[in-house]
């Protein structure tokens, strides 16, 4: 079950600020939803089954080259100097 | 007496070369055309009138000047707003990105401004694509063109509608879990979702990498072709591409072993498994065998897609913090934690929902209940079907299992929107081609026959389509008067 | 005596790369301005996608290989998600080696010396965040960061030991020998700015293991640890518990303290990187990279000594010194001599760089070039010039670039040979130091007296052996 605690620390690890309607609401949401993926558990979880992940050969591999990428800069938020300006760390 | 809007790509292309009209006059007419019915559907995010025009002057011009211009000569493209294009805005109908104009046109879109398309704007879509409806677009739903009160399908329905009522010879959308096939089905036009790795992703903003492909949608088979053999190949700037020949249209259909998926024909509306039925019949018209088989993992497609497609959108969506790109919230005085929570908040429901869901699958305890499960499960089933495909040369059955449907059935649901996926998900964990093409109405409301074939098997798909087509003849247009 | 354990984990830049690991921009981010040696992809827009440099796949396979590493057929990269505004996508890409083997490199063994190994755990490929510049404004407190992407996106290596140190000293050896291991590979450049960073953890007593970060040179490593196993031994005399936490160094106070509680609770979120396929290098990839591999230190020394017949000792000063062991290697192919050659170097031309450490870049931006060397040891050996006006003529090439022959000439450096002239000189002692010539007749020793005087009338030219023989001569002639 999806508490409200839950809720908060999944909130946290993704950087959303949830509003109180959300807070209301998700739980119970999040928690059929998880329902339906639950049914993932009477998978097999045989370690031998290969994952069939998508391979390219080392040969087919960029070469190591510079290339300018003029115009392909940020241009939102730089200070005079060049730095782009980020909230406060501290 | 057609007007010029309808026109569909190839002819768009000889009339142009031809000289029966010009550039201008075609995207004019298309742009009246918009002007006339975009008010009631509300397919684009943002139109380019202008620079479709002075685009559509120099490609006359050139002509006059004898200079060659691609094979796609004049035709007008709408591009989904996931998909990147330079100096205009990407939206992926979301706050997060309302002001980001991308500096670089992805692969696809340089392809088809090589090869002579004409860009008109950028299409509505559910935010970065999650959603079956457009919905949950940022800037308000797009209509079905054949009926107003009803969803276009989801996540490229604007790419759906516009194409269908004319508002672009054909659209570039993308598909993770069904997006161009749900809208082609509801919007009764053709889409087609690649094999993982035809069809280059730089530019695509992601929503679930490893699921998802650019395609398009069209008015018919023959400009699915035209644009796929544009679009297509391999990208140095995508590792996942490979390369692959390019696909025809043939006359004649070699004899195509067909079958039925039993599992999803079963589960559908009746109005919808009375045409496929009356459809597989067809298939016998044009010297095709068919057959009801049974999917045996097909039961865990969907949990599956969901929990990879939700995990992947949680990391893709980590970088929008609004430091780089995004909308005017000053920083000042926030810290920096403060500062991204409060600017995420800003994602849409349905978006944070994933991503929170996406989250959860990934989290140290769950990765290997959830997520490499899910992985699992997709390995099986594209085995399983491999297996099924030396036997068989295309799995059939619905596109989508109901109707459309109206606005606001589904949006308080998470899972019976999901559930509108369960055939569409299929193609994309498998990493296989899919179509789905126009083969009737019930009601009004139109119905689309998907297709399946072998990884890079494109060219099944296309004969296949292209003799249905012909036997079945239903090209109709939306009265939007 | 408290039971210490010390483990590493070492981020290092591979800075012979020419542009980035997913990207195409410089790899030597260093002088550009802020934000400017970004694209859209190191920059994290949206639809970008990270393509990998085949280059970065080979010199840490390189790397893995010579810390005794092995390389598995398939390698693959991995998402590890955090939030930070130094990092584009707030994700980064790197490797993972818990469901299977697919970092660069596994299960290594260092050598530290013949008694002591170090094992290592793995080693991986990831890219390098951007950075945060903190700017000191005073009394106000500045309510912005200021980030710049230029480093965003270098590769960089991660090297983790099992923590099988017992004490600092090893650790130094380890990082020295590691240093000079990249450093023969060609790959990393420790020794710039910032291309290396260390992470240590320390337990006592099979305590709670304590996480030292952001330690930025491999010298403040051993200060660290120190500081660290002092503190930690402190709180178990006095009984307080030492938690399993995670510390800053402070490399200006000298001390770690503890990160805010928060940073710990890091839930990374790992899963395969989509955007990239398994990487298969294939079967015969080991081999291919061994050959392209360069010397590693050991071997290096194994050679100098059997080859060039150097003592242990002298072929340990050059082999800790890369660039002065190339330096002397390229000496060779002018003038074939190690043994003097090396002599030379390690006595001689050290004993003028020594003053001057600080420069540790000094091989390159010399005036004295292998040609000078070369030209310099032969004329010794040839008896034209003697050992000391030998390094005189060093000084000078040293300021001028200047051929040794040339100032020798334009100095009258040369040894003198020519017995009239020497006859001369030996006569002129003679006269001036008569006491001297006359204990000679029966005091041996003061034949070098006599010598000395005649090398110093000669300004130390005079050939020794030629001289000694006519103060002899000159000597038999007096007593007659």
């Amino acid at each position: 079950m999806i508490s409200k605690v839950d809720l908060a620390h999944l909130a946290q690890i993704s950087k959303i600020d949830l509003s109180e309607e959300e807070i209301e609401k998700f739980p119970m949401q999040l928690e059929r939803t998880i329902e339906y993926i639950d049914v993932l558990e009477e998978l097999s979880s045989d370690d031998s089954i290969d994952l069939d992940l998508q391979e390219i050969k080392f040969d087919q591999l960029r070469d190591d080259l510079i290339k300018n990428a003029d115009g392909e800069r940020i241009s939102k938020n730089l200070t005079e100097d060049g730095y782009l300006k980020g909230p406060k760390m501290k | 007496m057609s007007n010029l809007y309808d026109l569909l790509a190839s002819e768009v292309v000889d009339g142009i070369k031809e000289g029966l009209f010009t550039t201008e006059e075609y995207v004019c007419s298309v742009i009246k055309r918009i002007e006339d019915v975009e008010s009631k559907l509300h397919s684009f995010i943002s139109l380019d009138s202008e620079g479709a025009v002075s685009s559509a002057k120099l490609i006359d011009r050139k002509l006059r000047e004898k200079e060659k211009i691609g094979p796609l000569c004049g035709i007008i493209v709408g591009i989904k707003d996931n998909i990147s294009t330079k100096n205009i805005k990407t939206t992926c109908a979301s706050k997060m990105l309302e002001d980001y104009i991308p500096p670089y046109d992805a692969t696809v879109v340089r392809h088809m401004k090589e090869n002579g398309a004409i860009i008109m704007g950028k299409l509505n879509l559910d935010e970065f694509g999650m959603g079956s409806t457009t919905e949950y677009s940022r800037y308000g739903p797009t209509h079905n063109p054949w009926n107003l009160d009803y969803v276009p399908g989801g996540s490229s329905g604007g790419c759906g509608a516009a194409v269908a009522s004319g508002e672009c010879t054909v659209s570039l959308g993308s598909d993770t879990g069904g997006s161009i096939r749900c809208p082609a089905s509801f919007c009764s036009v053709v889409g087609l979702k690649p094999t993982y790795g035809k069809v280059s992703r730089y530019g695509l903003i992601s929503y679930a990498n490893s699921l998802e492909q650019i395609g398009p949608i069209c008015r018919s088979v023959k400009d699915i072709v035209m644009i796929m053999n544009v679009i297509s190949g391999k990208d140095m700037n995508d590792n996942t591409t490979i390369p692959s020949s390019s696909i025809t249209i043939n006359g004649k259909t070699k004899k195509l072993n067909v079958a039925i998926l039993k599992e999803l024909i079963d589960s559908c509306d009746g109005s919808v498994k009375k045409t496929i039925y009356s459809t597989a019949e067809k298939f016998k018209e044009i010297g095709c065998e068919y057959s009801e088989i049974s999917i045996k993992n097909l039961n865990y497609a969907l949990p599956s897609y969901y929990t990879l497609a939700s995990a992947e959108a949680s990391s893709n969506l980590s970088r929008y913090d609004n430091i780089r790109y995004g909308f005017d919230l000053p920083i000042d005085d926030y810290k920096w934690e403060q500062y991204f929570s409060t600017v995420r908040k800003n994602f849409g429901e349905e978006v944070k929902r994933r991503i929170l869901i996406g989250s959860y699958v990934l989290s140290s305890g769950y990765y290997s209940k959830y997520y490499l499960k899910a992985r699992r499960l997709r390995s099986l089933l594209r085995l399983e079907l491999l297996t099924l495909f030396k036997q068989y040369d295309l799995f059939i059955g619905p596109t989508m299992p109901i109707l459309p449907f109206k606005f606001g059935e589904k949006i308080d649901d998470p899972i019976k929107m999901y559930l509108v996926d369960i055939n569409t998900v299929i193609a994309n964990l498998a990493s296989i081609p899919a179509v789905s093409l126009p083969v009737g109405f019930s009601n009004g409301l139109p119905i689309g026959l998907q297709m399946m074939a072998a990884p890079f098997e494109e060219q099944k798909l296309i004969d296949a389509s292209y003799a249905l087509e012909n036997t079945i003849n239903i090209r109709r247009r939306p009265n939007l008067t | 005596m408290s039971l210490v354990m010390i483990g590493l984990e070492i981020h290092a830049q591979v800075t012979a790369l020419k542009s980035k690991l997913f990207c195409s921009c410089r790899g030597n981010y260093r002088d550009f301005k802020p934000n400017t040696n970004i694209c859209a992809t190191c920059s994290g827009l949206p639809g970008t996608l990270p393509v990998i440099n085949r280059k970065a796949i080979e010199y840490s396979a390189m790397i893995s290989i010579a810390l005794g590493c092995k390389v598995p057929n398939k390698v693959m990269f991995y998402r590890k998600n955090y939030f930070y505004p130094d990092l584009p996508k707030n994700f980064q890409i790197t490797q993972y080696n818990v469901y299977g083997f697919s970092s660069i490199g596994v299960e290594g063994i260092f050598e530290l010396d013949d008694l002591k190994k170090i094992r290592i755990s793995r080693i991986q490929l990831e890219e390098d965040p951007g950075r945060i510049a903190y700017v000191d404004s005073g009394m106000n407190v500045t309510n912005s960061a200021l980030i710049d992407y230029n480093r965003a996106g270098v590769a960089l290596i991660e090297i983790v030991t099992e923590p099988e140190f017992t004490n600092p000293k090893e650790v130094r050896l380890f990082l020295n020998k590691l240093s000079l291991t990249l450093q023969h590979l060609g790959v990393c450049d420790t020794l710039l700015e910032g291309s290396v960073r260390c992470d240590a953890n320390v337990s006592l007593k099979g305590g709670n293991k304590v996480e030292i970060k952001n330690i930025n040179s491999f010298k403040e490593v051993e200060k660290a640890i120190n500081y660290e196993i002092t503190r930690q031994s402190s709180m178990y005399n006095r009984n307080i518990k030492v938690e399993f936490e995670t510390r800053h160094w402070d490399d200006r106070k000298k001390i770690t303290f503890k990160a805010r509680s928060k940073e710990e609770e890091h839930d990374y979120r790992y899963f395969p990187e989509p955007d990239i396929p398994v990487i298969v290098l294939g079967d015969g990839f080991v081999s291919n990279i061994k050959d392209l591999m360069p010397e590693l230190p050991l071997q290096r020394f194994n050679r100098f000594v059997s080859k060039y017949k150097l003592s242990e000792h002298t072929s340990n000063i050059l082999i800790n010194d890369k660039k002065l062991a190339d330096f002397f290697e390229s000496i060779l192919k002018i003038h074939f001599s190690p043994v003097e050659i090396a002599n030379f170097l390690i006595t001689d031309f050290k004993s003028l760089i020594e003053d001057d450490v600080e420069n540790i870049d000094y091989l390159t931006n010399m005036k004295v070039k292998p040609e000078h060397i070369g030209e310099l040891v032969k004329m010794i050996e040839e008896n034209k010039i003697s050992r000391i006006t030998a390094k005189d003529i060093l000084i000078k090439i040293f300021d001028s670039g200047k051929l040794p022959s040339e100032i020798a000439n334009s100095t009258n450096s040369f040894k003198i040979s020519d017995e009239k002239i020497l006859i001369d000189a030996v006569e002129s002692v003679f006269n001036t130091e008569k006491s001297a010539v006359e204990d000679a007749q029966t005091n041996h020793e003061a034949i070098n007296f006599l010598l000395g005087k005649v090398m110093k009338f000669t300004k130390g030219r005079a050939d020794p052996k030629i001289a000694m023989r006519l103060i002899n001569t000159r000597l038999n002639k007096a007593g007659t």
